[in-house]
């Protein structure tokens, strides 16, 4: 146990040591994609505890990333700003004089978020089966609508712009590691077995004393707080948003992270998410014209999304529940594999 | 072995060379190449590279445009501007075909001082409060509002009746545009009727227009809908005039809607009988030969954002940003393929509008209005 800790604060400081090297020497689109990855991180990981640990079908997070987005990027815009870019309508009164630090806004994104989440997650959980899917898909499209016809609150479908880009590696990872500590403290803790026990058999589950329907409400506003404060990062990064951003194809990418990773697997969330937002942009490179055996091959745009849907039919055929499965990482699993690899070393 | 080694280091002193001797000025463009617009992207890919064989050089160097996807996506587009100036070493940049994805590709253009031209982008925030950004193509405000006067003035509409989408950011806008030009002209907005990319049945929203019977309909739509609005309208005894704005005029529209789009009016960016730049009528014979299609709107604008760029390298005479930056906001009169370009201080051009309609099944040119 003693052994684990130190191996844990050893890796979290090596990503530290990291961070602070990158942030110093890296490029901008390297340091982008650094960004990216961690927030995509955070959603995948949160995103996973719904519908992988929970077991619940949850299609929201584009509505919560969503109403993260807007909430965050509304509090931190300047009046100055604001009244620039509202060009059909004015912006409403308190919203027209309110600015607030990047910090608070990225609180009220998570805290918003995961309210409206409790609001809908009390009708919803009163019946089983698959009417989570059905709502949450429901209301992201309610939120699409929303966005773009509350013109005096969003500006409608000319979204928001000029943000400030608060988003460093420090606020993105620094929130990633913090999600991922909370997560994972949170599945291995007795909600966390219930929130299994849920998964597995409901009924069995409530047969032996678990309250099913708080242990999914938990499940799913926690979910949408952390994919809030996602959504407040992803607005300050990318410095302009807009109704268009938060489609459902959102939410089907993430979808994409969870089930490659692995349904169920913190960690496998985490490599799904990296696999995703790394190697998007790492198989560029595919679609670029490049000369192979003295043949020239000119680029082919999309051939990423075909690289990626061979990927995952590969891992449907092979390895049909992702990744990871729902095994985690553990550093005793690491210590023993590396072993074996060594003994065959010394062997041959 | 020492073979080996002896054929790969000529193999690169080979490519080192090969790079030496033509410095080519790069070019980036980032366009939706895939995805939901896919087709635009693609489109105006399709015009560079028609223009690129027009003018293949400029300061006796030659012109690399490199290409590179965003997926029709804004993230993907914030990572494609950077990957092209920070890998790529572009110096100026083409793009994107939408506003939000312009938008979001900007931001970091601006802050390394590259300059971008966006062929279709029309949402007014693109290039606000932008020292680098600009377009060529008008924006929607004044799309909105040249349709209110078109309607108002040569149309003789008193009262309007408004359709649109409200899922699409570009309908939305236009819609409010119209409306707040409309009623500053004295006109009346009698109905404002909605609904959502992928309906198909239109039934209570053009009786509702029906039973208050205005004297033009305004239909700021893409084509799909526009085309069986129209055919419902008419199967329901609906025969007002409609009027549509860019988006509707696509072949489809025609073989959609046959007989019930005749006389819908558009304002759009383009039309090819338009064209009366000799740079223009070059381009178009040229297009027409290189891909046995006649040119489009997409594939004129983004030809247009290319010669603009190159003609901006040309007279600061050097492939200096900062100076390409000068050059291309002191652009006047350019001869375009879609006419001459003004560009003024904020970005934006000073541009006329094209009005089309629909006549025996095509596309006919009706006038040009000066902003």
């Amino acid at each position: 146990m003693t052994r684990d800790r130190i191996l844990t604060a050893a890796a979290v400081g090596i990503l530290l040591a990291f961070l602070w090297f990158a942030d110093r020497t890296f490029s901008a689109y390297s340091i982008r994609i650094l960004n990216t990855i961690a927030i995509f991180s955070i959603v995948a990981v949160t995103y996973n505890l719904i519908n992988g640990v929970t077991g619940q079908f949850s299609l929201g997070p584009n509505a919560f990333i969503a109403i993260g987005s807007y909430t965050s990027a509304l509090l931190t815009l300047s009046p100055q700003e604001k009244a620039a870019s509202f060009i059909i309508d004015p912006i409403v009164w308190p919203l027209s004089v309110i600015s607030v630090s990047f910090p608070v806004s990225l609180i009220a994104a998570g805290v918003l978020a995961g309210l409206i989440a409790f609001l809908i997650s009390v009708p919803v959980f009163r019946v089983r089966g698959d009417y989570l899917a059905i709502v949450t898909l429901g209301f992201g499209e309610v939120m699409q609508v929303i966005t773009n016809n509350a013109v005096s609150i969003t500006n409608g479908p000319l979204g928001l712009k000029g943000l400030y880009p608060h988003t460093t590696l420090w606020w993105s990872w620094g929130l990633c590691i913090f999600t991922i500590i909370c997560t994972v403290r949170l599945v291995n803790s007795s909600y966390g077995r219930a929130m299994k026990a849920v998964r597995e058999d409901e009924t069995a589950a409530e047969a032996m004393g678990i309250d099913a329907f708080w242990t999914k409400t938990l499940a799913f506003t926690f979910s949408a707080f952390f994919a809030g404060v996602a959504g407040g990062l992803l607005a300050h990064l990318i410095t302009t948003i807009s109704p268009s951003l938060f489609t459902f194809f959102l939410t089907f990418n993430l979808l994409i992270i969870i089930v490659v990773g692995g349904l169920g697997s913190t960690t496998g969330a985490l490599i799904g998410a990296v696999l995703f937002a790394w190697g998007g942009e790492a198989l560029r490179v595919v679609e670029e014209p490049f000369t192979l055996f003295g043949y020239d091959l000119p680029g082919i745009p999309g051939m990423r999304m075909v690289i990626f849907s061979a990927i995952l039919i590969l891992t449907m055929i092979f390895a049909r529940s992702g990744i990871m499965g729902r095994r985690e990482f553990s550093w005793q699993a690491a210590i023993d594999l590396g072993s074996t690899l060594l003994q065959r070393i010394r062997r041959t | 072995m020492l073979k080996l080694v002896s054929m790969l280091s000529l193999l690169c002193l080979g490519f080192a060379a090969a790079s030496w001797a033509s410095q080519p000025i790069v070019i980036g463009a980032y366009l939706p190449m895939t995805g939901g617009v896919a087709s635009y992207g693609q489109m105006a890919w399709s015009g560079i590279t028609v223009a690129k064989k027009m003018e293949p050089d400029v300061l006796g160097r030659t012109v690399d445009v490199r290409l590179v996807d965003t997926k029709s996506d804004k993230v993907d587009a914030a990572n494609a501007v950077s990957r092209l100036i920070e890998r790529d070493k572009v110096v100026a940049i083409i793009g994107e075909m939408i506003s939000g994805n312009t938008i979001a590709g900007s931001d970091h253009a601006e802050r390394s001082a590259i300059p971008m031209v966006s062929p279709t982008a029309t949402n007014p925030i693109v290039t606000q409060n932008k020292k680098y950004i600009f377009r060529v193509c008008f924006i929607d405000p004044d799309q909105g509002r040249i349709a209110a006067k078109l309607a108002k003035d040569q149309l003789g509409a008193k009262t309007a009746a408004l359709i649109y989408d409200i899922s699409q950011d570009y309908c939305v806008a236009l819609a409010s545009f119209f409306k707040n030009e409309f009623t500053a002209l004295g006109g009346k907005i009698l109905a404002e009727t909605k609904f959502k990319t992928g309906d198909r049945d239109f039934t209570p929203q053009v009786s509702r227009i029906k039973s208050v019977n205005p004297d033009i309909i305004y239909a700021p739509i893409y084509y799909t809908e526009c085309a069986l609005i129209a055919k419902q309208a008419r199967e329901m005894g609906l025969n007002k005039p409609i009027l549509t704005g860019d988006g509707a005029q696509a072949p489809e529209l025609l073989s959609l809607g046959g007989s019930a789009v005749e006389d819908v009016y558009f304002t759009a960016h383009f039309h090819k009988d338009m064209i009366n730049t000799t740079r223009g009528k070059k381009f178009l014979e040229q297009y027409k030969k290189e891909t046995g299609k006649e040119l489009d709107a997409f594939s004129a604008m983004a030809a247009d954002a290319y010669f603009i760029i190159l003609d901006a390298i040309k007279r600061a005479g050097s492939d200096d940003s900062k100076k390409i930056r000068e050059a291309l906001a002191t652009t006047k009169d350019f001869e375009g393929v879609t006419g001459a370009i003004t560009i003024k201080p904020d970005g934006n051009p000073i541009k006329a509008m094209v009005v089309n309609k629909v006549k025996d099944g095509a596309f006919v040119y009706v006038t040009t209005i000066k902003p």
